[in-house]
């Protein structure tokens, strides 16, 4: 070819030839990838607020950051591959009679250049991947002092929970707010999924073996607790209400269900000074009611000569919790 | 059936009555060049010794993955007594305190699936000498022989054993173990049976010893796995 | 091709009347019938004998599957050719004619026949009646989940039909193309007469054949409640059926060990001369990568499945933790084949895509050498990434980094391949036919799978998403969105090649568009289920659910019309279509340059080879040809194949 020729050649067949930007296949190619990209930027940013539940606590709230993230990164390399093979469609098509083959395109056996270019990004991309899954993995790893312990044990089919220190036992679970908890979870019979899954954590519940997961819940809110490992037949069954709530009404659902409210208050991280959660135990006659502000203080002095307990707390699906106190007066508290 | 015998090195030019052919595979049965069969053969042998060996691996894995778990101290059984036994799930009485197998049972057959494996290679050694069928023959009759005593032997073990399946996960792994080689041995059987009864045939005579030899390196696998497995359990029980 | 001096056919052949002796007798009925026998026979002894003992009805129902399958492969004449070796009655010319189908005709299809090209047409029918079966299971799912609380479907049932809902499906897709097509078209491809190992081939066909009855039988035993996981303990107790699921994989398992051998050995030891392992097209490295990855995860399925089976039937304990067992023990062994298995399943498929994608664009295949760089780097990493489908089960916390390390790489040979397939579309001469339609669907497709899989292997999010539907959209889109998409392209690709027919495209394009259209309802309905916290495997739900599994529903209603469609389409081609040129999509590989239907043996005449079949645009001659039949006075003309001129190992080149 001349010089001349091969100029031409180069111009046809390169992105960088000479004609502008935008009506070429490299111009095209780029809009519909932009288009593409915008697309599942949008998505990522707003699908996953839109489809998820409220997560209720730090490691939920990962969940839904690292779909966001994940979504906003593969979407640009997603968006390139349907942009060239949406342009193919439009551009190299073959209009004419489909019985019979088009002429051969040109004998392009590869491209190092861009197979090279092409390595290169997407390792950097699953680097990036990786460097933040170890990096949010690793704080949830972190454990804390004055964790509150809630024993797990499944079994076909439905959860127990009991709290250590308490001798409550129950079929739903209440957490407290911002309180760190373990879960130590195990099974009596098959393989089960511990799954309170706005909590942003999972395990399973083996027979014979005791799995631990830790969160800390920081917002209040009503939650189903599911079984995610198919255990037999009513595995779909294997569901309970769930909630997390304040402190306070948290030790006052489990002194409900039989707790001293020593143990409970102490469960609940409530203590006679307000400002730490210590583990101090509260003394039983002196005890001071703690009062969060915003809600109507409950009365919670012990009375030696009245029942121990008072009424139970009840959960309704609002979330709002009404107890009645020693003086008999119902004294509703919503969540904050 | 039409069978007739046949020297090696007849090559049929046409498509008529030809004589048996000892393994031709193509329908055409124009004889694919011997260094070409037992290419494909040595080749197919490998993969499969390969995908054993990682059943091997696995075995192996299972073993020592129950071992360090010991769930619920039930590897060997430590926590039952004579004075509190432990009962399966149906009410059969756990032994207290597995007594291991015996390893020299173990070790015998390993040793007899040695032999065998050795009179293998004897049968091809005759047959690639090609002197007369007898040099094939009989070593490969003496490695039937011992296989067949592997089997017997392997059988008697499952009897005499001081511990059944349902005794913990050293039983269940253990039984496991020789359950896998008695299957290797009776595969190992048919083929060597096949090789004796052929050889007493003539059929593996020169021009095909080395289908003698695929046979040999599949015996040698089955004795090397038989001896790893006996090394395993023996060692780490 | 023929002239007048052109040589009698190799099928043509006149036998005599002993030809083939017992295999004469033996077709798929004595094997049903004597397969039903045998199975009768163990069950009785077997009742009679262990019924009263501890596990006794799984012994029964383990001896009544094995009676079964060992009976059939008697009645069928799998065990002919061994036992004939063993007592030195070699085969004669004559009974190997006869068994490759000489003088049979249509018969051929139903008896033990080595030609493999009548094993492959007979893989296709088995793949489309498993796919039928488990397209009825998923229908019979997806309806029960139209309502939150149906009525429709009791949970043992339902989750009896979830479990070989699933484990139908693998089995269907694991063989949807090294069965048909690698069988059929991979030794023509690289110019062989055959397989390696014809009769091994036909016992592959039969064995896995009889399999089926044993995975369909469970249903009438308890049904198996498990899932295709079968976790243990959960399976140890399951209700008899898990017996017989567990032969059906065992045996299953013998057979594709068998399959996978002979298509490797085949493409190494079997090329035509000329054909260096470089110039073999991508879709024949596909399915020896995949093959190869196949022998190493099935050893762990057949101890699985076998560690199962004693564990029910003689009471051992590898898998019941208060006996020593565990069932992270199950869950590791069972993964380290689960994972490699889905590259199995991908593989081939995706290796067809691209040499569809080669044709279909008329240019070579983009970066050949890396394509099948990818595919190694694939197989090499799936082998170490098992534990990622365990994140959440609470074995081995310490692993969870470096196993979400080794998945997360496996992104980059992936992309690898996406590269090659645009790359090969990149200012292609693109011919939309149809099987270029389901080429672009197969990106589409898996481009979502491959994404959200990400999603699932990072840790922290697969502690929300784990046990949830957003698992089961993912799979599902790689799998049936790409694999099953890439194994219909294959279709639609090699069936003038098959059958001789071509296929209705109008027609066609219907079955597209509802399939199209039908795979991004349903699955987009279950990420959104996924992501509201629907867990897997239920037979019921929260109301919270109900619009996203309504719009499963009727994406599935969509896809199964789609595939009815398609189903009419290729019944319709094979009886009414027009007749099939010998090369329509004047492709440049070997199986096109032989005549349809392609003779006993493939060639007349030796292939010559001299180049790589992607000589696309470069205005030279095909490098793969098969001369035409050349007119000679010789009257003693004899077919290729004659001693001197067979199939040699590869000469010469580079491999």
């Amino acid at each position: 070819m001349s010089f001349e020729e091969q100029v031409d050649d180069i111009e046809a067949n390169t992105i960088l030839g000479g004609e502008p930007f935008f009506s070429r296949a490299g111009g095209k190619i780029f809009i519909i990838w932009l288009g593409f990209t915008i697309v599942g930027v949008l998505i990522g940013v707003y699908a996953p607020h839109h489809l998820l539940p409220t997560l209720l606590s730090p490691q939920g709230s990962d969940v839904w950051k690292t779909i966001v993230v994940f979504t906003v990164l593969a979407a640009p390399v997603a968006a390139f591959v349907y942009a060239v093979s949406f342009y193919s469609l439009f551009a190299w098509r073959h209009k004419g009679n489909q019985d019979e083959p088009p002429p051969d395109a040109m004998p392009q056996r590869g491209n190092g250049p861009m197979t090279v270019v092409w390595l290169a990004i997407s390792s950097l991309l699953v680097v990036v991947l990786l460097f933040w899954g170890i990096t949010v993995w690793n704080t949830q790893q972190v454990t804390h002092a004055n964790t509150l312990q809630v024993n797990v044990t499944g079994q076909q089919w439905l959860w127990t929970y009991s709290y250590p220190g308490t001798g409550v036992e129950t079929r739903t679970l209440e957490l407290p707010l911002n309180r760190p908890v373990e879960f130590n979870i195990t099974s009596v019979d098959v393989t089960h999924g511990f799954w309170p899954a706005v909590l942003g954590v999972q395990v399973d519940a083996n027979p014979n073996v005791t799995t631990i997961i830790r969160t800390t819940p920081d917002k209040l809110g009503n939650f189903t607790v599911r079984c995610s490992q198919l255990c037999g037949l009513y595995h779909a069954f294997m569901n309970n209400k769930a909630a997390v709530v304040t402190p306070q009404q948290f030790s006052a659902w489990l002194q409900g269900l039989g707790a001293t409210q020593a143990a409970a208050d102490q469960t609940a991280g409530i203590s006679s000074s307000a400002s730490s959660p210590t583990t101090t135990l509260p003394d039983a006659t002196t005890a001071t009611p703690t009062t969060v502000p915003g809600e109507t203080a409950t009365t919670l002095t012990p009375d030696t000569t009245a029942p121990a307990t008072t009424a139970p707390a009840t959960t309704v699906p609002d979330g709002s919790t009404t107890t009645t106190g020693p003086a008999g007066i119902p004294t509703t508290t919503a969540p904050a | 059936m039409s069978f007739t015998t046949t020297t090696h090195d007849d090559h049929d030019h046409g498509h008529g009555h030809g004589p048996a052919v000892e393994g031709a595979e193509n329908p055409g049965g124009h004889h694919e060049p011997a260094e070409l069969r037992d290419h494909k053969e040595r080749l197919a042998l490998w993969m499969f010794i390969a995908g054993d060996a990682l059943f091997l691996i696995l075995m192996v894995f299972t073993w020592f993955y129950l071992r360090t778990l010991n769930s619920n101290g039930m590897w060997d059984a430590a926590q039952c007594s004579t004075a509190n036994p432990c009962e399966d799930g149906l009410g059969n009485p756990i032994l207290a305190q597995i007594t291991r197998a015996d390893p020299w049972h173990a070790v015998i057959i390993a040793a007899c699936t040695v032999l065998a494996a050795g009179f293998v290679w004897l049968a091809e050694i005759g047959a690639k000498k090609n002197t007369t069928k007898g040099a094939i023959s009989t070593p490969a009759g003496m490695a039937f022989l011992f296989m067949v005593l592997a089997i017997a032997m392997q059988i008697y073990q499952f009897q005499v054993l001081p511990f059944t399946t349902i005794d913990g996960a050293y039983a269940s792994t253990y039984e496991f173990f020789m359950g896998s080689t008695l299957a290797h041995l009776l595969i190992l059987a048919f083929v060597g049976l096949g090789l004796w009864i052929r050889s007493t045939r003539g059929r593996h005579a020169g021009g095909t010893w080395y289908r003698v030899r695929l046979i040999r390196f599949f015996a040698v696998w089955v004795a090397l796995s038989t001896v790893i497995l006996t090394v395993v359990g023996a060692l780490f029980a | 091709m023929t002239t007048a001096l052109a040589p009698p056919l190799l099928e043509d052949t006149k036998l005599g009347p002993n030809a083939g002796g017992l295999y004469e007798r033996l077709n798929i009925w004595t094997g049903l019938g004597f397969g039903i026998f045998l199975g009768f026979v163990a069950w009785v002894v077997s009742h009679a004998t262990l019924q009263g003992s501890n596990w006794g009805t799984d012994m029964v129902v383990t001896c009544t599957m094995l009676g079964w399958v060992i009976g059939f492969n008697i009645g069928i004449g799998t065990f002919n050719a061994p036992i004939r070796w063993m007592l030195g009655h070699d085969q004669t010319h004559e009974d190997e004619l006869y068994v490759a189908g000489v003088g049979q005709g249509r018969h051929r299809y139903l008896k033990y026949c080595t030609d493999h090209k009548v094993v492959g047409t007979q893989y296709l029918v088995l793949v489309m009646v498993l796919f039928a079966v488990g397209g009825t299971l998923a229908m019979m799912i997806r309806t029960q989940l139209i309502t939150a609380h149906s009525s429709f479907l009791d949970p043992q049932t339902y989750n009896a039909i979830v479990t070989v809902h699933g484990m139908v499906m693998i089995i269907a897709t694991i063989v949807m193309v090294s069965g048909p097509f690698a069988n059929f078209i991979m030794p023509i491809m690289i110019g062989a007469k055959d397989m390696a190992f014809p009769r091994l081939n036909a016992m592959s066909f039969w064995v896995i054949f009889s399999a089926v009855p044993c995975i369909l039988a469970t249903f009438f035993l308890g049904g198996v409640n498990a899932g295709w996981t079968t976790y243990a303990p959960l399976s140890v107790q399951a209700p008899p059926a898990m017996d017989a699921f567990a032969m059906c994989i065992i045996v299953f398992v013998v057979s594709v060990t068998v399959a996978g051998v002979n298509t490797i050995v085949t493409v190494v030891t079997m090329r035509a001369k000329g054909m260096t392992m470089g110039r073999l097209p991508i879709f024949t490295w596909g399915s020896i990568i995949g093959a190869g990855l196949g022998l190493y995860a099935m050893p762990a399925f057949l101890l699985a499945m076998t560690m199962m089976i004693t564990d029910r039937v003689t009471g051992t304990s590898f898998f019941v933790a208060a006996y020593g067992g565990s069932g992270w023990l199950w869950e590791n062994v069972f993964w380290i084949m689960g994972h490699p298995e889905v590259y199995v399943i991908l593989i081939p498929p995706v290796a067809a895509v691209l040499e569809i994608a080669s044709t279909f664009a008329r240019k070579p295949v983009f970066g050949y050498k890396v394509a099948i760089a990818g595919f190694v780097a694939i197989a090499s990493l799936a082998i170490m990434v098992w534990a990622h489908h365990m994140f959440t089960t609470g074995w081995a916390p310490n692993l969870a980094g470096p196993f979400m390390l080794t998945t997360e790489l496996i992104s980059i040979p992936t992309g690898i391949i996406f590269l090659c397939t645009i790359g090969t579309l990149w200012k292609g001469s693109i011919w939309t036919r149809l099987p270029m339609y389901f080429v672009y669907l197969f990106i589409w497709n898996f481009i979502i799978g491959g994404v959200t899989g990400i999603y699932l292997s990072d840790v922290p999010a697969d502690q929300y998403f784990h046990g949830d539907m957003f698992v089961t959209a993912h799979f599902h889109y790689t799998l049936l969105g790409g694999a099953m998409i890439g194994a219909t392209a294959a279709v639609c690709y090699w069936f003038p090649k098959m059958s001789g027919k071509m296929l209705n495209e109008r027609i066609g394009k219907v079955a597209f568009w509802l399939i199209a259209i039908g795979i991004q309802v349903t699955y987009f309905g279950q990420f959104w289920e996924g992501f509201q916290g629907m867990p897997r495997r239920v037979a019921y739900y929260d109301p919270q659910f109900l619009s996203a599994n309504q719009m499963s529903t009727i994406g599935a209603y969509t896809l199964m019309a789609g595939w009815l469609v398609f189903l009419y389409m290729m019944l319709h081609g094979w009886r009414n279509g027009k007749i099939a040129p010998a090369n329509p999509w004047h492709s440049k590989t070997l199986e096109w340059k032989v005549p349809t239907p392609v003779p006993l043996e493939n060639f007349l005449v030796d292939p010559v080879v001299t180049s790589d079949p992607y000589t696309y645009g470069e205005g030279v001659p095909d490098g793969q040809e098969v001369p035409d039949f050349a007119p000679s006075d010789d009257p003693e003309l004899v077919p290729a194949g004659s001693a001197g001129s067979g199939a040699q190992t590869d000469a010469g080149g580079d491999h």
